[in-house]
């Protein structure tokens, strides 16, 4: 038996939710979504868990992972409480639960935070960069104010916080999620076959193409490259190319060769991808095209911007190099290109970004569990 | 017995219906056997008896044949007996002069699969109509003289609306209250919903105009007494404090309210604690307080409603929902989200019916933050009062059945509506019925929503059933317009179907006036003898009082001996009916068709019709059947819009008719 908390719901909204408290109920949103099945209840149970303040419920599921956004619920719901919205919030929420520093919440909760952190970070960044060349002017005028050991240290610290962190993010979140799970004893050997299921679904994002499927759904007529499911696609598989063709460059060859090189071609080949498929979403946030972009916050555009600027300045950076050409404003191109990198990645465990890292976990454990 | 004068001329009419009566009753042998009845002179079939045409041929036989009394055998008496008793007027007769035998509703279409014997029973029912006709007598409407005034029992707002309207409109009217001052239950309480007006400034407003108005009495402290009279003579005494009037009134409108549910001791904690109480209470806690509510010198800062209390009892007494409690009491949390600060709210409810529109109310309130948890009949809120704060523990069928806990300052019992304790005593001096729920009963809940069974008497309000105030002034308003509608006129018209003494035979033993619930015989004095005599107003014609009588003085007019008598003697005869074919039409050919041959005919009319357009007897002539039969037809492809009219002909007698969608000519 649980006591009703009802500020739990007032914590909720500052992660984004603000007119979720109107649900009446009806169930609307669990019937049009097209991942219920009858093992599942979402979002309406999600919404009335929060509306009594069950906060273990809501951080030991892994429903609330399976939800892709597509908006479908917030379209029928006769209220108008926006049970889609409400789904992203509490995914804020327990990434902001799941980490151990609390950076998470704070960027997540206060707009003014996010964006000191945000250029806190990129100072340090930057500072850091400069440790790497420290044959330039700056270097040296930097390192009269603040010794290269602290700054490169310092990097280093930063680095492996958030890498710490999303380790034992990871952790605490498994072991929330095994708590709801089946109480029937795990069999051995239900490991290879989830885990091929999750593969699955990351490589063919089938389970996406099944959202917002209604006959009179806004993307039912539009091509397949322009929906959602290939453009989460596009952008997914592009970062993963480019992360992988960089990694390959550093390890093997110098970053400035020749563009057949065939980790090039990869990174070209990912590049692209990946700015498709943001310049689309930005287009798609900026008109509010469906329900499901009606809503985006300053981590939201931070992150898909972010993207999309790492993806221009590093084509920037390519032709620069094919063409050779040794101008003050590629160099800036490159000092920009590398900070907005390193930012995603320090920012990893503290934003939007470690869905990547926790759905992942989530859908792994939801197919263990459900005989996949 | 005296001989009493019987009918010699009768005219018989057997209605085919179209084929609902010609397809299983035998009506053309039917109509040959009864020709031979005595006193019948015409005996016909008709296909429709209702249509204009028929009837007007009808009247003409009525002049020609100089009839002295009609029989029509068709439909149930409740479709027509209007429309044949009209005819009867038109054509000269006295309206009870005509009798409606039902071969279709309790013949043809209750036996259908034995034609046979529907035939018999039709023949039976025919005969028996006859011979009630013979014995009919001519009867006239009985006039009543009204009284322009009108007792309303009850001051609340359904009565002082009511009141107000009627002596608009020209009445005298006394306005009757129990209680030391007007109002009802709409004085105690302040903001109501949707408007926002206070309840008590309506209660003043109403009744400054009823001050206005001097032709109305109003009554405080006052109690009726004992009721007599009937329909625009009732003679009403109220008792006001020790003394007593007599008031007289054409028509008594009853507005006297409702009570709210009073829980009984240890019912979700009520009586256990101050924490706890009723919706009514609650209100006039929020109405006093200002900045904060406190109860045993707490703050309240957590309020839980339980709604239900009282009401939708499946295994109690209040089994009806109370209708408005929902939006009360949801207003209520609105109110107290303006007025207070940081008061978090639960409703523990069953259904949410704010209906119409104060479903706005709903979701103002759950977006106020308000949390809403839903709980079954069967597994009610157990509510614990001993310790600091109150603690509810409630399954919530909205969270699958866990069980929560729901920690509040205050338990806020929404309670219903139930009738008032002293409805039955009031029903008892009024003669009218109470319900199952008793609340007061009205005749027909959809068609006749403030009248009751006793004429005169009509509801109005929440007495009848539970109501908002909207809904009460509306249905107080609605008996005062059909009161005026009463009593405008100098006399009432009653229907003469009632008890008739014959002095002669009456040797007053009082038998007959002890069976009457409606007291209408009283014993009077005349040719040197008490007899007994029928109050014309007041006798509803139920029959009791006949078949009692040991000298067989009383009888009901349209009942009489003879006629009931005649009846079963004419339904008992024996019948020999030939078993024909089915059969529907008339005319020289004796063709038989039925509602299958549809197609055939059509397409003969069809085609005649395609060369030009025809009138029903240039079609019946053309193609050589009876006119009746192409009626019908005609009449069926008119209504599946295969023809149309082409207006009238020259001598403006009869419709001509036109293809309309040629589409059906196919073969």
């Amino acid at each position: 038996m649980s006591r009703i908390d009802q500020t739990f719901a007032f914590e909720i909204k500052k992660y984004g939710a603000k007119d979720f408290s109107t649900c009446f109920n009806c169930g609307n949103c669990t019937a049009v979504c097209g991942l219920t099945d009858k093992n599942t209840s979402f979002p309406r149970l999600f919404i009335r868990q929060g509306m009594l303040g069950q906060k273990e419920e809501i951080l030991q599921s892994k429903e609330l992972w399976l939800c892709y956004a597509c908006g479908e619920c917030s379209e029928t719901c006769p209220r108008q409480a926006g049970p889609g919205d409400y789904m992203a919030a509490l995914r804020r929420y327990a990434i902001a639960s799941y980490e151990p520093t609390g950076i998470t919440k704070l960027m997540f909760k206060s707009n003014p935070a996010f964006i000191v952190m945000t250029l806190l970070f990129a100072m340090i960044l930057g500072f850091f960069l400069f440790t790497l060349k420290p044959h330039y002017e700056v270097s040296r005028w930097l390192f009269t104010i603040l010794p290269f050991a602290v700054i490169h240290n310092m990097g280093l610290v930063i680095f492996s916080i958030t890498g710490l962190s999303i380790a034992w993010g990871l952790v605490t979140m498994y072991l929330k999620l095994r708590k709801n799970g089946n109480k029937e004893g795990k069999t051995a050997g239900t490991f290879i076959k989830p885990l091929l299921a999750l593969v699955n679904e990351i490589a063919t994002m089938n389970r996406y193409k099944t959202c917002d499927e209604e006959e009179d759904s806004f993307w039912k007529t539009k091509p397949w490259y322009t929906q959602p499911w290939f453009i989460h696609w596009s952008i997914m598989w592009g970062f993963i190319g480019l992360l992988l063709a960089t990694v390959l460059d550093f390890m093997f060859k110098d970053p400035a060769t020749s563009i057949w090189w065939p980790s090039r071609i990869l990174g070209t080949i990912a590049g692209i991808l990946m700015i498709y498929g943001a310049t689309l979403a930005i287009n798609y946030r900026l008109k509010k095209v469906t329900n499901a972009y009606s809503e985006t916050r300053l981590a939201d555009w931070t992150f898909i911007w972010f993207l999309w600027i790492a993806g221009i300045t590093g084509f920037w950076m390519e032709l620069s190099v094919t063409f050779g050409a040794d101008l003050l404003i590629n160099h800036l191109v490159f000092i920009i290109h590398t900070i907005i990198s390193m930012e995603l990645v320090l920012l990893f465990a503290f934003s939007k970004f470690a869905h990547a890292a926790y759905r992942p976990l989530a859908l792994f454990l939801f197919f263990r569990e459900n005989g996949k | 017995m005296e001989e009493k004068p019987k009918k010699e001329r009768i005219g018989v009419y057997i209605c085919h219906c179209g084929g609902n009566i010609s397809d299983y009753v035998d009506v053309a042998q039917i109509r040959d056997i009864v020709r031979s009845e005595d006193g019948v002179v015409v005996s016909k079939n008709v296909m429709f008896a209702c249509a204009d045409s028929n009837q007007k041929e009808m009247i003409k036989d009525i002049e020609e044949g100089k009839l002295d009394a009609i029989v029509v055998a068709s439909c149930s008496p409740k479709l027509h007996l209007h429309t044949f008793r009209n005819v009867a007027l038109r054509g000269g007769i006295n309206p009870y002069n005509y009798t409606q035998v039902n071969i279709r509703e309790q013949c043809s279409w209750a036996h259908s699969d034995t034609p046979l014997e529907a035939s018999e029973k039709a023949a039976g029912l025919i005969r028996a109509g006859i011979r009630k006709v013979t014995f009919s007598e001519a009867l006239d409407n009985i006039e009543v003289s009204s009284t322009r005034a009108v007792v309303v029992i009850g001051a609340g707002v359904s009565g002082m609306r009511a009141a107000i309207d009627l002596a608009k409109m020209g009445n005298q009217v006394y306005l009757i209250e129990k209680e030391n001052s007007v109002g009802g239950n709409v004085a105690k309480w302040k903001d109501l919903f949707i408007t926002g007006q206070q309840g008590t400034a309506i209660v003043d407003a109403l009744s400054m105009k009823i001050r206005e108005l001097t032709n109305i009495k109003l009554f405080t402290n006052a109690v009726i007494d004992k009721v007599s009279g009937s329909l625009g003579n009732f003679f009403v005494n109220v008792r006001v404090n020790d003394e007593i009037l007599n008031l007289k009134a054409g028509a008594i409108l009853v507005s006297t309210g409702f009570d709210s549910y009073q829980p009984v001791d240890g019912e979700f904690g009520y009586g256990k604690s101050p924490a706890v109480m009723t919706l009514p209470g609650f209100r006039q806690l929020v109405d006093k307080s200002k900045g904060a509510m406190f109860v045993d010198n707490r703050r309240i800062s957590s309020i839980a409603y339980i709604y239900c209390v009282g009401t939708r009892q499946t295994k109690g007494e209040n089994k009806y929902c109370s209708r408005v409690c929902c939006t009360a009491a949801i207003h209520s949390s609105l109110l107290v989200h303006e007025k207070f600060r940081d008061v978090q709210t639960y409703h523990l409810y069953r259904d949410i019916r704010t209906y119409g529109k104060q479903e706005i109310l709903y979701e103002q309130s759950s977006g106020n933050g308000d949390i809403y948890l839903k709980y079954d009949e069967k597994t009610p809120p157990i509510v614990d009062t001993t310790g600091n704060k109150v603690l509810i523990k409630i399954k919530d069928e909205l969270t699958r059945r866990q069980e929560m806990e729901v920690e509040a300052d205050l338990v806020v019992l929404v309670t219903g509506m139930v009738p008032r304790s002293d409805n039955k005593a009031i029903a008892e001096l009024l003669k009218i019925p109470v319900g199952n729920d008793k609340f007061f009963n009205e005749i027909h809940p959809k068609l006749r929503p403030v009248e009751t069974v006793i004429n005169g008497v009509f509801l109005g309000g929440s007495c009848q059933g539970p109501k908002n105030i909207s809904e009460s002034v509306q249905s107080s308003l609605s008996a005062a317009v059909k009161i005026n509608a009463l009593t405008k006129n100098p006399t009432i018209m009653l229907e003469p179907i009632i008890a008739r003494v014959n002095f002669n035979a009456c040797t007053w033993c009082g038998k007959c006036a002890e069976v009457c619930e409606y007291d209408a015989i009283h014993p009077i004095g005349m040719f040197g003898k008490t007899v007994a005599s029928v109050n014309e107003a007041t006798c509803k014609g139920c029959g009791i009082c006949a078949p009692i009588c040991p000298d067989d003085a009383i009888d009901i007019a349209q009942y009489s001996n003879n006629e009931i008598e005649g009846m079963i003697d004419g339904f008992l005869e024996s019948i020999e009916l030939k078993e024909a074919g089915k059969t529907g039409s008339e005319g020289p050919e004796e063709e038989i068709v039925l509602m299958k041959d549809m197609p055939r005919i059509w397409r003969q009319i069809t085609a005649s019709l395609e060369v030009n357009s025809k009138t029903i007897p240039a079609l019946a002539k053309e193609l050589g059947l009876g006119p009746e039969l192409i009626t019908w037809h005609l009449m069926t492809m008119n209504k599946y819009s295969l023809v149309e009219a082409d207006g009238l002909d020259d001598s403006d007698e009869y419709y001509s008719y036109k293809l309309k969608n040629h589409q059906y000519v196919q073969d």
